[in-house]
């Protein structure tokens, strides 16, 4: 088989990918629920508190919701997980050797692939840095970030978010459907009419799949670093994907209701060695999975060793989710450099889909014509 | 029965993984043409190292379009074809040096829907051989992971 796939596959995988996706990390966890105990060896700040500073890579193949194949198991034993992880890195490895040079372009009307891909595909696997390996929580990997409910999974949307998804389905686009992924082939009327209608990632406003976060989480896809630099006043949550900057004001106050910003306005406290951030104020603009501007997302950092975090989240938005739900999972620190995502100027996917968007308007024109 | 469908559907997953995103900046559908499959044949020009997608530049000494080859008559069509984003292979040691102007590559993928444009989509880019870039042996864009002790430190 080809190293860029039919399309058919794709369904099967997004019902797969659970079970090989994934993070890397062998720390051992505090429980869940549990406040992590700092180790003697943690370094602390002139002010005391645990030094969390440092750059860390948040992919992982633990999937935000659990696959049902797990048959709601919270975790598996880390040789199963091994198991997963090396027969995923086998393929990524058949992936990316040779192709035959000799090969012809692919079939006319696309290659069957979905979502995203848009039946002509995606990119090399050269490009692709997802998780390799599963998050390790008390010493047995995790399959799914969401650990309330008990199920794994995000809780049901409320009638009045059902209704309002439904309603929005008519409505030109500003953001990005952060369950769906890509919106692929928008079909809403003036989706495409201007720039501004399009997805904030595709414009390179924020990262897709809540990277820029609260929550922070993976894009199960690449850029996942994250820089956390610390103040007595204030703890900045840099994110790489799309280099956006969150500045927690430890002890501070939010501004009243009506002043609301994309990234909602966090503070943050400390409870013991825990680090909690509190973010509200959030715009209906940056709709998280859904939610409205009554988002809440209350994280807590904490030091599981001097190389982790544990990062904790609970999300609450009555008017989104019958109920709250909360997640975690360890953010490893790493060596590697984060770099600059600055990609409006280089933007050139935007200017191509908007052209794309003109010529099949000429070629609907054509064909009413005839 | 059981162990066979799960394998095959394993082999399917696993295919579709590494070429296919199942999240990414925009939508590929709306920016490429699915009737407009390409194959192109050439040296790099010029490699741009930019986010969101990398884009290289090639002189297309052979082009197929939407199933017919294009006659060329010996000359060249400049083509750019996108690519992911370069910070993740900048981790590996990656550059846009390591991919050299001249360099032979084979590209197959779709043209944008705006057909007046020379572009496609990096779907599969290899060098003429056949091995992935930035895949093969020094010199050829390989990463710098140390096993070659003529490369540079990182």
């Amino acid at each position: 088989m080809r190293a860029t796939t039919p399309a058919t596959a794709i369904a099967v995988l997004l019902g797969t990918l659970a079970v090989w996706q994934t993070s890397a990390h062998g720390q051992q966890a505090p429980a869940p629920g549990r406040p992590a105990v700092a180790a003697p060896a943690v370094q602390r700040t002139a002010d005391g508190h645990p030094d969390l500073q440092g750059t860390y890579d948040l992919a992982t193949m633990t999937q935000v919701e659990r696959a049902p194949t797990y048959n709601g198991r919270l975790a598996i034993p880390v040789e199963e997980a091994r198991r997963i992880e090396a027969a995923a890195a086998a393929r990524t490895a058949r992936a990316l050797g040779p192709d035959s040079g000799n090969r012809s372009a692919p079939p006319v009307g696309g290659d069957g692939s979905t979502g995203a891909a848009g039946g002509v595909g995606g990119y090399n696997a050269f490009w692709i840095d997802a998780g390799k390996a599963f998050t390790i929580i008390d010493g047995q990997a995790r399959t799914s970030i969401v650990v309330d409910p008990a199920n794994g999974r995000i809780p049901p949307l409320t009638a009045s978010a059902r209704s309002r998804q439904a309603a929005a389905r008519n409505q030109p686009t500003s953001d990005q459907a952060e369950s769906g992924g890509d919106v692929g082939l928008e079909t809403t009327a003036g989706a495409y009419d201007d720039p501004e209608r399009r997805p904030l990632a595709e414009r390179c406003l924020l990262g897709f799949g809540s990277t820029s976060g609260p929550p922070a989480l993976p894009n199960y896809f690449y850029n996942n670093l994250h820089q956390i630099v610390q103040t007595r006043d204030t703890v900045m949550i840099l994110t790489e994907m799309n280099h956006d900057a969150r500045v927690v004001r430890l002890n501070g106050k939010h501004p009243p209701a009506d002043v609301r910003s994309w990234l909602g306005d966090s503070i943050g406290w400390w409870e013991g060695d825990t680090l909690v951030v509190e973010t509200t104020n959030f715009t209906d603009k940056t709709r998280f999975r859904g939610s409205t501007g009554k988002l809440k997302v209350t994280e807590r950092f904490s030091r599981i060793d001097g190389r982790t975090l544990l990062y904790r989240f609970s999300v609450e938005d009555p008017e989104t989710w019958t109920q709250a739900w909360t997640g975690e999972y360890t953010w490893p620190a790493t060596d590697d450099l984060l770099y600059e995502y600055a990609c409006h100027e280089a933007n050139y996917a935007l200017g191509n889909i908007l052209r794309g968007a003109r010529q099949r308007e000429v070629d609907a024109k054509k064909g009413s014509e005839r | 029965m059981k162990k066979t469908v799960c394998v095959v559907l394993g082999a399917i997953a696993a295919a579709a993984i590494v070429a296919v995103p199942l999240v990414a900046h925009h939508a590929f559908g709306g920016e490429f043409d699915p009737n407009r499959p390409i194959l192109l044949r050439g040296a790099v020009t010029k490699v741009e190292w930019v986010n969101p997608h990398a884009w290289i530049h090639l002189a297309a000494k052979e082009v197929s379009v939407g199933g017919e080859k294009k006659a060329l008559n010996g000359a060249t069509e400049d083509w750019a074809v996108e690519g992911g984003t370069p910070n993740t292979l900048l981790r590996r040691g990656i550059t846009r040096d390591s991919l050299q102007v001249g360099t032979e590559i084979v590209v197959d993928g779709y043209q944008t829907r705006d057909h007046s444009l020379l572009r496609g989509n990096g779907r599969n880019i290899t060098f003429t051989d056949g091995r992935k870039l930035f895949m093969g042996s020094s010199g050829t864009g390989a990463p710098k992971d140390g096993a070659d002790p003529t490369e540079p430190p990182r």
